[in-house]
């Protein structure tokens, strides 16, 4: 048992308070001593990292070691919850795996033979790589790929460096055609997290969506709150998910086909007068338009079309109109699936439209935007020759902030419309996040440079020539976040709790660092990161202290229409000022105005359509090394139908490879035969199969969905991949 | 006198397994093994008619605990507010207490090589605190009260709502754990998981007769031992008894 000194205690934290003002060290929380075990300990309000929620958690720290992680009870999103991940935390932090220090490759591209090299030899070998690409083949040859808001001082780098070429995953492969399709018909997008108003509503509905597996904690809270208060529940899902579980209406529909659902929906609010009547007249246009094109579309067409009975679709449609407004049809996150994603998108923000959610209690609310304070910087340099992904080109409403991924594969691929010489990936695994990876791989073969900053050897560390070490979530400042997307919208502080372990360093540090021998120097005019943060914050009206010491600040919202003031955004940013059931925009793109259902290709003979999905204990492809997360589920299971079982001749517990119609293989999975999907399909969750030998626990473990993907159907909109279109089957011993 | 007792709202429970993480971090309980474990039903049924089902385990604190029965040293006994609890230093890690457990809410730590389990959090409620694992559940689905104080959730709970606990005719042993459910989940999720008869040591009575003294010998020299070690401690001047 360790002794408790309170002399030595108060001198820690006296200590650390003192530090937490003025510089880099960690800092200490005003929240009161509390215990773990039989031990005093202190207690830290940073934001978890585990996904990209904004949990707001306190880290109890004894003697320069993090000994517990939990929910920050002051925090305006979670209040002191935190899902498994969130309580794993310190298997990230003290994961044996870990990337300890800089690495420069010594063997071939993909051997993963590394040389240990300080920081100066990584940073200095990296910043004359980096120049001599730019000399020998402009700024714009270098791709950036980042993740999560720690990338955001290597995001000001890389544009002070002068290339526009940056694309994370979460837009071309998970939210993108959401937002795009939200847009074009409200005038915003949903932002993160998704402002679902779950608690209240009387009626949820989701395409698609496994909340309860798909565990975002704050969403989950509201989600068993609304249910708790009686609302019901419609789940349209080929599988029976957690969620179908609790569903009142459970649609196992045929894979694809949501939108010729989503139109007999609207026909049957439209032609029994069960839409929100007031509300279309008031604030949408394009209404005549609408209604003439989803007249024919009646729920015997959809029943021909989905699988779904004709009388369920009815009946489903009148519980909606019966809870107007408040319902909530979740816009859903990943939803890359088809190709045709944006236009299912716009489907469902029509459906919302129609039941007059937008904006209502207990449908989807407003955000109260928060504006950060700026810091003058000097200008980017503009790129000549533009953007290399297609956003706003080839693909006309794809982000510029995000940027498309795959574009980047394919210029990098093809050199058009220039070549792409180095990428750096930031906080992601390419090969698990992006389809198709042998692409990927032969994109990465082609270059000059590949850089790759995290904190675990990922996939592709193997194929890096720089490795940098980044510190964790636990360790380092991130840029302090913004959240207007939440009903008390927030200001959150990610601030180090003990000091960096080995010789990893904050991502800030390293973009600095960069700086400074590319001569970019102007571009961080601060000497620390809380220098930086005052910045930003303080034009708030925040006391950094106290950000730093209850690890978050909370502003009144506005979350519904009747709480708007004069001075907000017009409610409907549209170049009509109103909903947009219409789409003029995608008429002169010459794309469907309105939403059509358009065939989708069923399997082949003796093929099954690759669905997968997320479990509650892991995020992406980040935790399955996690001790305490990999004992919970080591591994994914592929969910077969009863019949479909028998059919194949595979039986459950089996372990066998899945290939598909092209040829692609996967790491053997163990078979579980059940009755809770539909014949078609096989399901996995995502993450597992990783190949990195670096990862012990994790590696080998499963079957990669991603390895599966050797097609996609790419939107021409906005460039999504759509991912639920590769057909696989078991191939027996 | 206190009746703690736990609720889980199987409604709203998603299985997300918080609650094992954040009681295994609480308690450093090793990877692989849990206090409060989370387990799904198959799915019954045939499609599209399916049901399955969550339960969310835990010691269930009985009324007549048969763990406490087959405990030959001493060290599982009842407190008088209900809670099972385990004295570490008393414990021989015989594990005829997890035999005879109709619930599988023990183990032995490898690494202590003592018995562990869920003690509601005993030393958390002694600090005015709920257990960790109502603290953290993502879907406010647990509750932890008095069931003899009639203005608590849990007593309003269990005698208006109707949770149940999960017991059969011949296993039934007054679990203070209780569940709320769908009905057809509720009992998809008492048959996948049932009690199971406690296995109890067969010489039980003669077995502890004679271990009993023999583990108070063995804790009496251990306590003799430390005490040793206080007093050269205070004889050497070394004082680490600061409040």
């Amino acid at each position: 048992m360790t002794g408790f000194s309170r002399r030595r205690f108060l001198g820690t934290a006296a200590a650390a308070g003192a530090s937490a003002a003025a510089t880099t060290a960690p800092a200490v929380s005003a929240h009161p001593p509390g215990w773990h075990g039989g031990e005093r300990v202190l207690k830290v309000a940073t934001h978890c990292e585990m996904c990209f929620w904004r949990c707001g958690v306190l880290a109890s720290v004894s003697e320069g070691k993090v000994v517990r992680l939990e929910g920050n009870p002051d925090h305006p999103l979670t209040q002191g919850r935190l899902c498994a991940r969130g309580n794993a935390g310190t298997g990230l932090l003290y994961d044996p795996d870990r990337l300890k220090f800089p690495l420069l490759r010594t063997g071939k591209r993909g051997e993963g033979q590394f040389k240990r090299a300080t920081w100066d030899e990584a940073l200095d070998f990296l910043a004359l790589k980096l120049d001599a690409i730019k000399k020998e083949h402009g700024p714009e040859a270098v791709a950036f790929f980042p993740h999560g808001i720690g990338s955001r001082f290597f995001g000001t780098l890389m544009k002070a460096y002068g290339t526009p070429n940056s694309a994370e995953p979460s837009f071309a492969q998970c939210r993108g055609p959401r937002d795009v399709g939200y847009s074009l018909t409200f005038g915003q997008g949903l932002g993160s997290p998704e402002p679902v108003d779950l608690e209240e509503s009387k009626l949820i509905v989701l395409i698609g969506s496994h909340l309860g597996e798909n565990v975002f904690t704050s969403q989950i809270t509201a989600f068993a709150t609304g249910l708790s208060r009686g609302a019901k529940l419609i789940a349209v899902d080929p599988r029976f998910s957690t969620a179908a579980a609790k569903a009142d209406w459970w649609l196992p529909i045929r894979p694809g086909t949501d939108i010729a659902l989503l139109l007999a929906w609207m026909n049957v609010l439209i032609a029994e007068r069960l839409y929100d009547q007031p509300y279309v007249a008031k604030n949408a246009q394009g209404f005549e338009q609408l209604a003439a094109h989803v007249r024919d579309f009646t729920p015997e067409w959809a029943e021909t079309i989905t699988e779904l009975p004709a009388a369920q679709i009815r009946e489903t449609a009148r519980a909606m109109g019966q809870a107007k407004p408040a319902v909530v049809v979740h816009p859903g996150r990943h939803v890359t699936w088809y190709g045709d994603d944006t236009q299912r998108a716009r489907a469902m923000a029509i459906l919302t439209a129609l039941l007059g959610s937008w904006g209502r209690k207990g449908g989807i609310f407003l955000p109260t935007p928060l504006a950060p304070g700026g810091i003058e910087l000097p200008d980017f340099p503009e790129s000549e020759r533009g953007r290399a992904d297609g956003a706003g080109g080839r693909f006309p409403l794809a982000s510029e902030e995000l940027g498309v991924t795959n574009g980047l594969v394919d210029a990098t691929l093809s050199g058009d419309p220039y070549p792409i010489k180095a990428w750096i990936v930031y906080g992601q695994n390419v090969i698990e996040s992006i389809p198709q990876p042998k692409r990927t791989l032969e994109a990465i073969e082609k270059l000059d440079l590949m850089v790759v900053v995290d904190v675990l050897p990922v996939d592709q560390i193997d194929y890096a020539d720089v490795v940098l070490p980044e510190a964790t979530y636990l360790e380092r400042y991130d840029s302090p976040l913004f959240v207007g997307s939440a009903k008390r919208p927030f200001v959150a502080i990610r601030q180090p709790v003990i000091e960096p372990l080995y010789e990893s360093k904050p991502g800030w540090w390293i973009a600095k660092q960069l700086a400074k021998r590319l001569g970019l120097e102007g571009f961080f005019p601060w000497d620390t990161p809380d220098q930086h943060l005052a910045a930003l914050v303080e034009p708030l009206g925040i006391n950094t202290l106290e950000l730093h010491n209850r690890g978050a600040i909370a502003f009144p919202g506005r979350p519904y229409i009747e709480d708007r003031s004069p001075d907000d955004e017009p409610l409907f940013n549209t170049t009509s000022g109103k909903i947009q059931l219409f789409s003029k925009e995608l008429k002169d793109l010459g794309a469907d105005p309105l939403p059509r259902y358009t065939n989708v290709t069923d399997p082949p003979k003796g093929f099954l359509r690759l669905i997968y999905g997320r479990a509650p204990v892991h995020s992406f492809a980040r935790t399955e090394n996690n001790e305490a997360l990999h004992a919970l589920m080591p591994e994914n299971e592929a969910w077969i139908h009863t019949r479909t079982a028998a059919e194949l001749q595979v039986h459950d517990g089996d372990r066998v490879p899945f290939e598909n119609d092209e040829g692609a293989r996967s790491l053997p999975v163990r078979v579980k035969v059940t009755e809770g999907i539909r014949r078609d399909c096989v399901y996995l969750v995502h993450g597992f199969g990783q190949r990195s030998k670096g990862l012990r626990r994790a590696s080998g473990k499963g079957a990669s969905d991603t390895s599966l993907m050797s097609r996609v159907k790419v939107d021409p909109l906005m460039g999504g991949t759509g991912m639920r279109v590769n057909f696989v089957r078991p191939v027996k011993a | 006198m206190s009746r703690y007792a736990m609720v889980t709202d199987l409604r709203k429970c998603v299985g997300c397994e918080a609650c094992t993480v954040a009681c295994n971090a609480e308690w450093s309980v090793p990877a692989g093994f849990a206090r409060t474990h989370v387990r799904k039903t198959e799915i019954a049924g045939t499609f599209p008619n399916l049901t399955s089902g969550i339960h969310v385990a835990q010691c269930n604190q009985c009324d007549r605990p048969p763990c406490a029965e087959a405990c030959p040293s001493g060290a599982t006994s009842q407190g008088a507010d209900g809670i099972v609890r385990v004295d570490k230093d008393l414990c021989i890690g015989c594990a005829f207490c997890v035999a005879a457990c109709p619930y599988d809410a023990r183990y032995i730590n490898p690494a202590t090589k003592k018995v562990d389990k869920c003690d509601f959090c005993l030393p958390r409620i002694a600090r005015g605190e709920q257990p960790v694992c109502v603290t953290t559940c993502t879907a406010h689905a647990k509750y932890f009260g008095d069931l003899e104080d009639r203005g608590s959730e849990v007593f309003r709970l269990v005698y208006a709502e109707g949770a149940r606990r999960i017991e059969t005719a011949s296993v039934a042993v007054g679990p203070n754990v209780y569940y709320l459910g769908k009905p057809e989940s509720l009992a998809l999720v008492a048959t996948s998981f049932p009690p199971r008869a406690p296995r109890l040591p067969a010489a039980g009575e003669a077995w502890r007769m004679a271990v009993r003294p023999l583990v108070m010998l063995a804790v009496g020299a251990t306590f003799l031992g430390q005490a040793v070690a206080f007093f050269t401690q205070l004889a050497k001047g070394e004082n680490d008894f600061e409040d």
